[in-house]
């Protein structure tokens, strides 16, 4: 029965503080109430197909992005380590440089323990090389073939062997331009600065990029798990009422995040392949047109599987944001 | 000893408005008491309290000793599978079976299937439900979907049951029939908090009647005081 005033409150006491205790956690609880979460996952999944398809999408789409400029900047460092096989130099001579001014400069070239090979393109042969290339154009044949004395200088190509770092050859330049014949030395690296400087480029903005899109994603795994948790808000607050713990409570959108994310890396490693597969025969002849290795390298397991925990991570990400905004307000509103 | 003591409980909202004033109240282990008043008496809030979806501005509420107050929210959930609630609307999942939503608080819980399927069935048979587990709440009627929320709350046996205004869409007869599943739990041990403001039904009772004016317990006796 009930009474009124004056109730002589009772203190907590050591034998009270032990009602309601939190139990220690079995671990069949545990696999429990992930199975539970895991089922209730799949169930709204499979209900909700088409929306789900659609999160996929776009947090594939959201993953795809910095994925491919990761495989760019990969394939571009292969690319970087291809040509560092084959550095060297060309010389140039002076236009009415002595043969034997040339020959000198060849012997000691390839006296040298680095060099490779050695291949001379005389002045004549440069000339029959450039009127080719000029074959379209009339005017210019027409003006080369009016000139009494060649133009062009004799030229060699060095290849020296990959041991040889960018100082050594510089060196071996600075030697070289200190004979009279010598015109000009060009190290072949320039084209090796600008496939380097293009590589840090893509780096840098696979970064940015991929962290834009990291956040896109993100944002959209929160946005769905949010409205899967306004959709069922009514259930989590009976479920809170009957005495679910917030990890209970949670689990279940946290799983959302998990299948979201992981069904969104798959759909970005699809839409990779495919991108691939579409660019593979151009990508074939162009490289191939600069004596190129043309196998796309990088879209490997280990590669596959960083995606998927990628995916895993930004999905996780997404529904605990959205069950930190969204839940903590439901227990409040039970009725 | 008392089961539930308020002490000098006041509760105010953030707009100003105190729907509690200064409530002291005892109950006792194994009681059955109406709560009463008018519209905004402060019933529902205090229902609230108890459960511990709100929290007291002043005072102290205890329950078995222990001021829930302070029970944190890790330990509130393991007071809450203690204590049944029962609500006007029912509060049922509709794309739960019958069966699903009584197992809800079991299922919380870690109990067994087997376990959960023997108490959900005897919860079941005890407000006359047997034979429709297997339907969803809207192939119901009103009164068997209220009879599905008391089977909720009363399935994971609790010490506590709370109801708040549980037969006001309900007609009398109906109403008469859910108040004696209310006795019924109580004469098991339970003890039975019900707030209402059908006097009428309350008088029919005969039970301890707390009433409530704008926020301020004004009296406390049998139904007829009332």
């Amino acid at each position: 029965m009930s009474k009124e005033a004056n109730p002589r409150p009772k203190p907590a006491t050591q034998a009270s503080r032990k009602q309601w205790p939190i139990p220690k956690r079995r671990l069949s609880w545990f696999f429990a109430d992930h199975q539970r979460a895991v089922s209730e996952t799949f169930k709204f999944v499979s209900l909700k197909l088409g929306s789900s398809l659609f999160v996929w999408l776009l947090v594939g789409i959201a993953l795809a992005l910095p994925a491919a400029l990761r495989l760019a900047q990969l394939n571009f460092v292969a690319l970087d380590d291809g040509w560092q096989g084959r550095p060297g130099l060309s010389v140039y001579f002076q236009v009415a440089a002595d043969s034997s001014d040339i020959v000198e400069v060849e012997n000691l070239l390839q006296q040298n323990s680095s060099t490779i090979e050695v291949r001379l393109t005389d002045a004549d042969q440069a000339l029959r090389e450039f009127m080719a290339a000029s074959a379209d154009s009339e005017s210019l044949t027409t003006a080369l073939s009016t000139l009494s004395a060649n133009p062009l200088p004799a030229s060699l190509q060095v290849s020296v062997n990959n041991q040889v770092t960018v100082d050594q050859l510089a060196a071996l330049r600075l030697q070289l331009l200190q004979k009279a014949a010598v015109d000009d030395v060009v190290i072949e690296f320039t084209w090796l600065e600008r496939l380097r400087s293009l590589t840090q480029l893509i780096e840098r903005l696979g970064w940015i990029l991929g962290c834009l899109f990291a956040l896109g994603a993100v944002l959209v795994t929160a946005a769905s798990v949010r409205l899967a948790i306004d959709g069922r808000l009514e259930e989590l607050r009976v479920l809170s009422l009957v005495g679910a713990t917030r990890a209970q409570i949670r689990r279940p959108f946290v799983y959302f995040g998990v299948f979201y994310g992981l069904g969104g890396a798959i759909v970005a490693a699809m839409l990779l392949a495919i991108t691939l597969s579409a660019i593979e025969t151009p990508l074939t002849a162009l490289l191939g047109s600069y004596d190129l290795p043309v196998q796309v390298r990088g879209f490997d397991l280990p590669f596959l599987g960083s995606l998927l925990l990628m995916g895993l991570v930004l999905g996780v990400m997404g529904a605990l944001l959205a069950v930190k905004q969204r839940i903590r307000g439901a227990q409040e509103a039970i009725y | 000893m008392s089961a539930i003591t308020f002490d000098r409980v006041t509760k105010r909202f953030d707009n100003g408005q105190e729907a509690l004033s200064e409530v002291s109240a005892e109950f006792d282990s194994g009681s059955m008491t109406f709560l009463t008043g008018h519209s905004g008496a402060g019933k529902s809030t205090f229902l609230r309290l108890l459960i511990g979806v709100d929290v007291a501005t002043r005072g102290r509420i205890y329950v078995d000793g222990v001021d829930i107050g302070k029970l944190g929210t890790r330990r509130m959930p393991w007071y809450r599978r203690e204590v049944g609630v029962v609500f006007q609307d029912h509060h049922l999942l509709p794309e739960h079976t019958v069966f699903d939503n009584v197992a809800l608080p079991l299922r919380i819980n870690h109990l067994s299937e087997r376990e959960v399927t023997s108490r959900v069935r005897g919860a079941l048979g005890r407000v006359e439900l047997l034979g429709k587990e297997h339907l969803m709440p809207t192939q119901l009627s009103t009164g068997e979907q209220q009879r599905v929320g008391i089977a909720r709350a009363v399935v994971g046996k609790p010490k506590i049951l709370l109801a708040d205004e549980p037969t006001g869409n309900l007609d009398p007869q109906l109403a008469r029939s859910i108040m004696k599943l209310f006795s019924q739990f109580n004469e098991l041990g339970t003890t039975v908090i019900i707030a209402s403001h059908d006097i009428g039904l309350i008088e029919s009772m005969q039970m301890p009647t707390v009433y409530l004016l704008e926020g301020r317990m004004t009296q406390v006796g049998e139904t007829s005081d009332v």
